[in-house]
């Protein structure tokens, strides 16, 4: 279980990113959370990942206070971050110092072959296009069996349908393995495909404005009737809260 | 590309060469084509008596002092006093520079500490030195080795410490993911972030060792590559000067060329960029 206790952050230079944000998810549960930009989206997960310290509140995962980067934590930022001095394996591999070299080998392999890259294990970053470098961060992610995995915003540097296409084999990979799933995105579509719980946030400082359950079956169907109606019912959501956000600030 | 193949009439028209590609000796003639002629239209003039040939000698005749100035031993006596002035005072300048450098990226405070002085003693002119070094470190080795060191230490320093200002903090959050800290952090993540800066502040550092070996070695030395020049002046003999000029080149490459060839399994990964384009 991934406890948010009244999460409060304040930059020294006085800009609040989070107020008061409270939220639980279960294990197994995939959840995304939604908002324009400031809405402190991004800090969100650096404060669960524990690069970054709350100004009040608590981060619990299964009861474990997080207060730097944990193990049981992966993340998944928005761009692939893959170090150019090491092949595609030991980009994957670079979270599995000591393990035994075997080992290491074959969770390298069975992590690549997850995102469909198993050939891939001896190119370089360099040769790789946006969308496979994107699978190889979400391999490397993954290679450490974390019960939580945080996505920042992930595919959206992608083209329309390499994005699409990354978003179903995140379904399926999560389906299979089923780790918590934290989703920070401002793409309604994709939450609605990936997420069983969408978390509406409104921005400056951040804190939650509607939440809503999807109930609909996995793999979902983007063109399905019910699905659009979701989805105009989401956007209305979010329309209405940048709104509110823009009728009080002006 | 793409109209090439289409439209192939209009290919033939333009660039019917493309079609094998250039071969890979043609930058390797072109760019001996200047320098051979020059040399073998001087060693015509010279042998067919239009010039006199007596300040600048003919290829023929600088290949005959360095024949003579080998057999003896000499040139190799004269080599191995140079390359080890060098060798000494690059390492000390390169492992100072090193180290300074990545304390200076490293630690804020050591930047504010320390840079200023740095950035301060780098505005000296390095041959100023030199007669303090004399005074000193004396006239022999020490002082030559002190010039050479202090030559390499200011662009590696440079070199290493913009380096390390310049690793993009998102690579270094990934190490930070994974939990590394302190000497992991360094050794997984910003030294083969660096390296290959490094490598070419080292290759800087080595170019400024060999220019202040000549200064050291022209101000005074009994053996040497630098006191061949001198020695080339003060007795008239400019055949010895320019095949001492010659040797400088050849040893300054072939050193160059060592910290490539040494570097070269680090930095694959970096193979095609060049290649590439």
């Amino acid at each position: 279980m991934l406890e948010l206790r009244h999460l409060s952050k304040v930059y020294p230079n006085g800009t609040a990113a989070l107020q008061d944000f409270t939220l639980n998810v279960a294990n197994g549960e995939a959840v995304a959370i939604i908002g324009g930009s400031g809405c402190g989206k991004s800090t969100l997960l650096r404060l669960i990942a524990g690069l970054e310290q709350p100004t009040k509140g608590d981060v619990l995962v299964d009861g474990e206070r997080i207060t730097q980067p944990h193990p049981a934590v992966g993340l998944v930022f928005q761009e692939p971050r893959l170090l150019p001095w090491l092949t595609v394996g030991d980009n994957v591999g670079f979270g599995l110092e000591g393990v035994p070299a075997a080992e290491r080998q074959r969770r390298i392999h069975d992590a690549l072959e997850s995102v469909g890259l198993a050939e891939q294990a001896g190119k370089w970053p360099r040769e790789m296009s946006g969308g496979m470098a994107q699978r190889v961060a979400l391999a490397r992610a993954l290679v450490t069996g974390p019960s939580v995995l945080l996505l920042d915003e992930p595919f959206s540097a992608l083209d329309a349908l390499t994005r699409a296409s990354l978003q179903d084999h995140l379904v399926r990979l999560w389906q299979d393995s089923r780790p918590t799933l934290l989703l920070v995105t401002h793409d309604i579509e994709e939450a609605l495909v990936i997420a069983n719980r969408v978390i509406v946030v409104r921005p400056r400082p951040g804190r939650i404005d509607a939440v809503f359950d999807v109930s609909l079956p996995h793999p979902r169907d983007r063109d399905a009737e019910d699905f659009e109606s979701l989805k105009h019912e989401l956007r209305g959501a979010l329309d209405r809260s940048l709104r509110d956000q823009n009728r009080a600030a002006g | 590309m793409t109209v090439e193949t289409v439209l192939p009439g209009v290919r033939d028209n333009t660039k019917p060469a493309r079609a094998t590609g250039p071969s890979p000796w043609r930058p390797v003639v072109l760019g001996l084509l200047l320098p051979v002629s020059l040399a073998v239209g001087w060693e015509i003039a010279v042998q067919a008596g239009w010039a006199e040939g007596r300040l600048l000698p003919p290829p023929s005749r600088i290949a005959q002092t360095l024949w003579s100035l080998s057999e003896g031993g000499e040139l190799l006596v004269h080599i191995g006093a140079t390359l080890w002035r060098v060798a000494v005072g690059f390492l000390i300048g390169a492992v100072a520079g090193i180290a300074a450098g990545a304390a200076a990226g490293y630690s804020r405070i050591f930047r504010e500490l320390v840079d200023p002085t740095i950035q301060g003693l780098r505005a000296i002119p390095s041959l100023a030195w030199v007669p303090l070094f004399i005074l000193w470190l004396g006239i022999f080795e020490e002082s030559k080795v002190a010039l050479i060191a202090v030559g390499v230490f200011f662009p590696v320093y440079l070199g290493v410490t913009a380096s390390v200002l310049g690793v993009d903090r998102k690579i270094v959050e990934v190490g930070r993911i994974f939990r590394l800290k302190g000497f992991a952090l360094v050794r997984r993540i910003l030294v083969p972030a660096i390296l290959p800066n490094v490598v070419l502040a080292l290759r800087t550092g080595l170019g400024l060792g060999w220019m202040f070996v000549v200064a050291a070695e022209i101000m005074g030395a009994a053996e040497g590559l630098g006191y061949l020049l001198v020695d080339g002046q003060q007795l008239g003999k400019p055949d010895q000067i320019v095949a001492a000029i010659l040797v400088f080149a050849v040893i300054g490459k072939i050193t160059d060329a060592l910290i490539v060839a040494a570097s070269t399994p680090f930095l694959r990964w970096q193979d095609s960029y060049g290649a590439g384009n």
